[in-house]
């Protein structure tokens, strides 16, 4: 049998790699970035809202207001009316007493928030006003935050006295700035909320770069260890052990189940460190939310169901991570992450082979790199292409966003995001995946003829072209 | 019974590696494969060893064809590789298993031949660590140790100082006396002469010469004569019609035609009553059957 004795080079590859000190103190580094992310994420909104909603103000957020602000009013649109508005909202106002140029000198010297402000009005051929504009200069203890507020009141106050003017009566005004949210929907389908269209966008971005790194790096690592055994010789004592096809077999699965390993237990770190802080982050806020008195009070609404019917945007979270994260979900994202693995570790084996040299190595991997980085770009087409429909969930319709689900190079990176988010029907999430398995195949057999006459290659490293003919003969 | 290699030949593009290879080991001992440098010899290893595969020709076991995969094959190879960073008594547990070997057993054996080769001391370093002879000690064990019916020594004593060569070659004959059928291939004659019984010598993947060593000496007959005198006895040589092929301080050396003229010349020098130090009328040693048959391949 051909591959006779792949399991005692799975468990070598396997005890060998997880005992380098580089895989050791990278799962480290690792498992720290991802319990401080869940940790932050889950406590830093809550401590910012515990922020804002001090009642004592301390650093609360409040408007910015600056020492003086003189308004150069060229449009003379302002009354005295607005600059009491103005002043009461932003800071003391003044009308200018020097030229424009002297007052913006002084910009430069003072350490106080000062602000010079040009209201202009535009006019057509006819000197009919069509429109103002307005520019802010400020001192750097004013900050452009201070600025950006400040224009903000002048063209609302400019906007409540072009109305005024207009006979809208004053006390009129507020009902003007009623607020109107506008939406597409689709026929059929749901409304879009703010949740539901941020994981449209941030989901296939997340999983298509985790995937790349975890498939890419330990594809990568395949070829390597097989390139080191090459060049180091230690190939031909395994060859009169066993046959190529065996140590292809051994290594892939090895560097399979390491790269999955590392990928579950991150995972389970991450949602460790998530619960564990949970009390301190969403709970405490599901508890203000839902006026639960305890978390098993909380615990009890959750499992009730009663947040994820609440419309409130943590509850459509909850609703939206545990339908993403179903049973059913994780086992295809396993599967389609198991089949992209082989696909690109088959690929790095036979690249790893054609080398004789480890030096020859990196150059070796080029065309593999651009095969995985192509893969991985293409899984980013729903946001880059289709940013439109994410935000409405219309149906996928652009057609290299719909090639990346079907594409073996990039299926593995796509698939997993359109799986959690639904993106496609069962049936279509079905042949995506058989297309897959048929290319991991299809790998494995190619693979199975070519790297038994590679295997041993001394001299040039073997080029695409070589290799192709090599396959073709066979 | 044993190992045929019928007809083997390998081309790498135009350039013919091995040329219609033939041997038998039809019986325990020692089968020398002999070359040159780039003679074909590490290649026809690797087709016997199923590694390369041959354009045509068979390799067969026992009748069957030959699968160095599916049966224990020691295998010291000439480019020697280890992994440096991985210990010794880890990496040589790993090939015995790959053999086949449990792990109680392997680890039996390797304590016999790190003893027995002194290397017990270096069992929990990284191979990085140790010498090139101590290395190459490790992959004389991972050839070794899993007590195989057939073993390939490739180069086997190439790089060792003298110390380590007698230690590999006392080796060499434990195993001769185990009854195991040995595949040895070298370009230092000198050294594989005292194992071998039966050889091939190969010149550019070509087959020049092949046989059981003793036969062939018989066959070429007590043809070398070493003479050392305190007289002069270049005209007397001649006389009996031979010239000195070469003169070292041993004595002036003569290829004879026959016995008759050696025995012809020694009969000259005792009659002028020459002081005679030295007379030795031999066989051909295979340093010099490899040069005759080599040397006479590439003249043609």
């Amino acid at each position: 049998m051909r591959t006779k004795g792949w399991q005692q080079i799975f468990r070598f590859t396997f005890v060998q790699h997880i005992k380098t000190k580089s895989f050791i103190i990278g799962t480290i580094i690792m498992c720290v970035f991802v319990a401080a992310v869940a940790v932050l994420s889950n406590i830093l909104p809550a401590v910012l809202s515990d922020r804002d909603n001090d009642p004592s103000g301390g650093s609360a957020v409040v408007s910015p207001e600056f020492d003086r602000i003189v308004i150069y009013d060229d449009g003379q649109i302002l009354e005295d009316e607005d600059y009491s508005l103005i002043e009461s909202l932003a800071g003391k106002t003044e009308l200018p007493s020097v030229s424009a140029d002297d007052t913006e000198k002084e910009l430069l010297n003072t350490e106080k928030a000062l602000a010079v402000t040009h209201i202009t009005a535009q006019t057509d051929d006819e000197g009919t006003v069509i429109g103002y504009s307005v520019q802010t200069k400020y001192s750097a203890a004013a900050g452009s935050d201070a600025a950006d507020y400040l224009n903000s009141i002048l063209t609302q106050t400019i906007e409540r006295r072009n109305l005024i003017n207009l006979g809208v009566p004053s006390e009129d005004y507020e009902k003007t700035q009623i607020s109107i949210y506008s939406t597409r929907v689709e026929a059929g389908k749901d409304e879009l909320s703010f949740v539901k269209s941020a994981m449209n966008y941030f989901v296939p971005i997340v999983v298509s770069l985790v995937l790349f790194i975890f498939i890419y790096t330990y594809g990568t690592l395949v070829a390597q260890s097989i390139a080191n055994e090459k060049t180091g010789r230690v190939m031909e004592l395994l060859l009169t052990s066993v046959r190529p096809l065996a140590v292809v077999v051994g290594k892939v699965l090895a560097m399979g189940l390491v790269s999955f390993g590392q990928f579950a237990f991150l995972g389970i770190v991450g949602a460790a460190a998530f619960a564990i802080s949970a009390p301190f982050g969403w709970m405490k806020t599901a508890m203000s939310g839902t006026g639960a008195a305890s978390f098993g009070e909380l615990s009890s609404l959750v499992s009730a169901g009663a947040l994820a019917e609440d419309q409130s945007e943590l509850g459509e979270f909850v609703n939206e991570l545990s339908s993403a994260f179903s049973v059913g979900n994780i086992l295809l994202i396993i599967l389609v992450f198991v089949l992209g693995f082989l696909f690109f570790a088959l690929l790095a084996a036979l690249v790893g082979a054609s080398v004789s040299r480890t030096e020859d190595l990196q150059q070796a991997m080029q065309p593999y790199a651009l095969t995985g980085v192509l893969g991985m770009y293409l899984a980013y087409s729903p946001v880059i292409f289709n940013a439109g429909s994410l935000d409405t969930g219309e149906a996928v319709t652009n057609p290299v966003q719909i090639f990346s689900y079907y594409f073996p190079i990039s299926s593995p990176f796509a698939l997993p995001s359109a799986i959690m988010l639904g993106t496609l029907s069962p049936l279509e999430i079905t042949f995506a995946v058989v297309i897959l398995a048929v290319a991991v195949i299809l790998a494995a057999v190619i693979v199975s003829k070519v790297y038994e006459a590679i295997i041993l290659h001394n001299g040039s490293r073997l080029k695409i072209s070589d290799i192709i003919k090599l396959a073709v003969r066979k | 019974m044993g190992l045929s290699v019928n007809n083997i030949t390998k081309k790498f593009g135009d350039y013919t590696a091995v040329d219609e290879l033939s041997f038998e080991l039809s019986s325990r001992g020692v089968f020398a494969l002999l070359g040159t440098n780039g003679a074909g010899k590490t290649t026809s290893i690797r087709i016997i060893l199923g590694m390369l595969s041959a354009e045509s020709g068979e390799v067969l076991w026992d009748g069957k064809p030959f699968l160095a995969a599916e049966r224990p094959v020691g295998y010291l190879a000439e480019e020697r590789g280890l992994y440096p960073k991985i210990r010794v008594i880890e990496q040589l547990l790993y090939f015995c298993t790959l053999k086949g070997m449990k792990r109680a057993d392997a680890m039996k054996s390797l304590d016999y031949w790190f003893d027995r080769l002194s290397v017990s001391e270096h069992k929990n370093k990284r191979a990085d660590q140790l010498s090139k002879g101590n290395q190459q000690k490790i992959q004389l064990i991972a050839a070794l140790a899993p007590d195989p019916e057939l073993l390939i020594l490739d180069e086997p004593l190439s790089g060792l100082d003298p110390v380590n060569a007698e230690l590999f070659k006392s080796v060499i004959r434990e195993e001769i006396k185990k009854d195991k059928f040995i595949i040895m291939s070298s370009h230092q004659m000198t050294t594989i002469e005292e194992f071998c019984r039966d050889i091939v010598i190969l010149n550019k993947g070509k087959t020049v010469l092949k046989g059981n060593l003793n036969e062939i000496k018989k066959s070429h007959g007590r043809v070398k004569l070493t003479v050392k005198t305190e007289g002069d006895i270049s005209k007397m040589a001649s006389e009996c019609g031979l010239s000195v092929a070469e003169e070292t301080p041993n004595g002036s050396s003569f290829n004879v035609r026959s016995e008759e003229q050696a025995h012809k010349l020694l009969n000259m020098i005792i009659a002028a009553k020459i002081p005679l130090i030295r007379y030795e009328l031999r066989e051909p040693s295979l340093q010099e059957l490899f040069i005759e048959s080599v040397g006479a391949e590439n003249e043609n």
